[in-house]
């Protein structure tokens, strides 16, 4: 046990090293300022917004809708008295976001119910989704003024019937069924909460066991390439307890890199996220979650944990291997590649497909890449399909056993020293 | 003297070429016995299969009346082995790096502390007595030394705990004479306090000054072996490097 601590001890401070740390705060750094960044950028969008209007028509219409938009949280900068070009003008000049003009005529076609037109000149100073959101609002003014003015005629015309009957005579109510759970709300909501919640879940894995497995294919590459590697398989530990160190060291300091990256992006994304929430965006969605089951009890965390956990060792095993072949730090450097796809490939899948749906081939070529189940846990745990949670933690266990039992006979045998990868080369052995 | 090690039928393949072709010899108790032949001779094959980092493809070593392959902890425990251009941890300490290696021979922290002082006496000391240039370098990281320096703290690491055998592969490589002969010197007074050596060396005067006895080795065969006056009789040879010549 002292040997393998000494070991562990070494690999330990050879990972952690100033410049790991400098990375570390810094990018936490970079993500805080950039989640304050937006989170301004966000408050801007969903706060006052700066917009001119030139009314032409000056009629109980036309102030109305001005009205209204001053309640949906717009500061109008009035423009009459000048004309199109010169309100144009004044606008693009100033920190209006858009001109809303509103012609002569306004009132009076609203008064005898033919179609009233207004303009928007919406002034583009960025591609930003965030930018664009004045439009999307004045759109919401006006379909809600809209609303009001035929409701108002239908009233007036037809008093015995609802407005609202005649003006959508079919209604939908839409319900969503999982399992034997049923709520009011729309799939498309579900879904999109559902991938919502799940994002961290890809995110997460592929952080940590980029980190881990670059730092272990480095440290049994860098034992080769500084010639250590001879004198450490010489002393007397265990080879399974080198293994061990060095995979236990990775995976130590790939959870803490990780947990930090995380906490970064938690601050990136909270940024733009708690804003967006205030906004009322989610309003009512977690009730249905709630009311559906479609959330994560201890159970639910504990099984995504130890997916997550099995995924990370069987990438450190993998890794392990690679570092076998690579010959020095560099050839290290792509080894992790093929590691990347097999993470890639199944978040990229399950992106656009559904792996319950996708041909037999498909799907058995993605459940045979270790790392796809953590990415199908929470999905199978909100549709209770335990059987294949199951089988995945199995395999995954079978896999990492597999590979440690294959690593451990690499390092016991002459292949430790002879085994080589050269990309570009012919495969060769020493001597 | 009894023997340390005893090497019977020791054959090595990689695949279709052959590293080894069936080699015998002992390591007799306070001795140095050396490897000496051509490059891939099989001399460095030796040495690994004996510091068990490679299996032998057939044969039978003995190490201490024990069986070589079924116990290599055991051997482990009891050899150590300097390996050609062997390196160190850059980022650590010299006298970290032996702190590091001698935690896991040492069973006790007086053991220890035993084992980092002998190697420091070793690095930093000359055998006159005089500090080495290693004496105000060892708190410094070892990415900073010159190749000889990282040799002796190599060479110190690999006798600090007396080995029973001790495996060395060119151990004056990459040193200047002064350094080198220095080398020789620890090496003869740890084989004079017990510790058996097995080495293999291109410096032939390095063979004659060191060596107890001396195996000439090629093509994964021995052709000849004896003390360096037994080979230089029975070759009528001025020295090691005739005989050498003379047997190739």
């Amino acid at each position: 046990m002292k040997r393998f601590s000494n070991l562990l001890k070494k690999e330990i401070k050879e990972l952690v090293t100033k410049q790991l740390i400098i990375s570390l705060a810094f990018t936490i750094l970079l993500f805080n300022f950039i989640g304050q960044v937006s989170k301004k950028e966000v408050q801007k969008a969903i706060g006052v917004q700066t917009i001119s209007a030139l009314d032409q028509d000056g009629s109980a219409g036309s102030q109305a809708l001005l009205k209204g938009l001053e309640s949906a949280r717009f500061k109008i900068l009035d423009q009459s008295g000048k004309t199109k070009d010169e309100a144009l003008e004044a606008a693009k000049s100033g920190e209006s976001k858009l001109l809303l003009v509103i012609p002569k005529g306004f009132g009076d076609s609203l008064t005898e119910l033919k179609p009233s037109e207004i303009e928007t000149y919406s002034f583009m100073r960025s591609f930003s989704l965030i930018g664009a959101r004045g439009q999307v609002v004045v759109g919401g003014v006006i379909s809600a003024l809209n609303n009001v003015l035929s409701n108002n005629f239908l009233k007036d015309k037809l008093p015995e019937f609802d407005p609202q009957s005649l003006k959508n005579p079919i209604k939908s109510k839409d319900y969503v069924i999982v399992r034997d759970r049923m709520a009011e709300g729309s799939a498309g909501m579900v879904a999109g909460l559902i991938s919502q919640q799940s994002l961290l879940i890809p995110v997460v894995l592929m952080m940590i066991v980029m980190y881990s497995s670059q730092m272990v294919i480095s440290a049994v590459a860098m034992e080769k390439q500084n010639k250590t590697l001879e004198t450490l398989l010489t002393v007397p530990i265990k080879r399974t307890s080198i293994i061990t160190a060095k995979m236990l060291a990775a995976g130590l300091v790939g959870l803490i890199s990780a947990a930090v990256y995380m906490f970064g992006f938690k601050g990136f994304v909270g940024g733009i996220g708690e804003e967006a929430a205030r906004a009322g965006a989610q309003a009512g969605g977690a009730a249905v979650m709630r009311q559906l089951g479609l959330y994560f009890n201890t159970t639910g965390y504990v099984i995504l944990g130890v997916s997550l956990f099995l995924a990370i060792l069987v990438a450190l095993a993998l890794a392990m291997i690679l570092g076998v072949l690579a010959e020095d730090f560099r050839s290290a450097q792509n080894m992790i590649m093929p590691l990347m796809f097999m993470v890639m490939i199944p978040y990229f899948i399950s992106l656009f497909a559904d792996i319950n749906t996708v041909s037999l081939p498909i799907k058995i070529f993605i459940l045979v890449i270790p790392f796809s189940h953590p990415f199908l846990v929470s999905q199978n745990l909100y549709l209770g399909n335990y059987g294949m949670i199951a089988g995945g933690l199995a395999y995954m266990l079978v896999v990492f056993v597999a590979l440690t039992i294959f690593a451990a006979r690499v390092f016991s045998s002459d292949k430790i020293l002879t085994m080589k990868l050269r990309f570009g080369k012919k495969k060769s052995a020493v001597v | 003297m009894p023997n340390v090690l005893t090497v019977r039928g020791l054959k090595k393949s990689y695949g279709q070429k052959t590293a080894l072709a069936g080699i015998d010899f002992d390591v007799r108790a306070g001795e140095v016995f050396a490897l000496i032949g051509p490059n891939g001779a099989g001399k460095t094959t030796t040495l690994r299969i004996i510091a068990t980092l490679l299996t032998a493809t057939e044969g039978e070593i003995r190490f201490l009346d024990r069986d070589h392959r079924k116990e290599p902890d055991f051997v482990r425990e009891k050899i150590s082995y300097l390996p050609d251009e062997a390196g160190a941890y850059k980022d650590m300490k010299g006298t970290d790096y032996l702190r590091f290696m001698a935690a896991f021979y040492a069973q006790t922290p007086e053991q220890e502390k035993e084992f980092v002082d002998r190697a420091v006496a070793i690095a930093a000391r000359r055998e006159s007595g005089e500090p080495s240039e290693l004496a105000d370098r060892l708190g410094t990281k070892v990415g900073t030394y010159s190749k000889g320096m990282i040799r002796k703290l190599l060479l110190a690491r690999a006798l600090m705990t007396k080995p029973v055998l001790a495996i060395l592969d060119e151990p004056t490589s990459g040193l200047d004479v002064i350094n080198g002969l220095e080398v020789r010197e620890i090496i003869r007074r740890y084989v004079k306090e017990g510790t058996s050596v097995l080495l293999s060396s291109h410096n032939m005067l390095e063979i004659e000054y060191l060596s107890d006895r001396v195996a000439l080795i090629d093509k994964g065969r021995i052709l000849d072996a004896g003390t360096p006056a037994e080979l230089k009789a029975k070759h009528s040879a001025q020295n090691l490097e005739e005989v050498f010549r003379s047997t190739l």
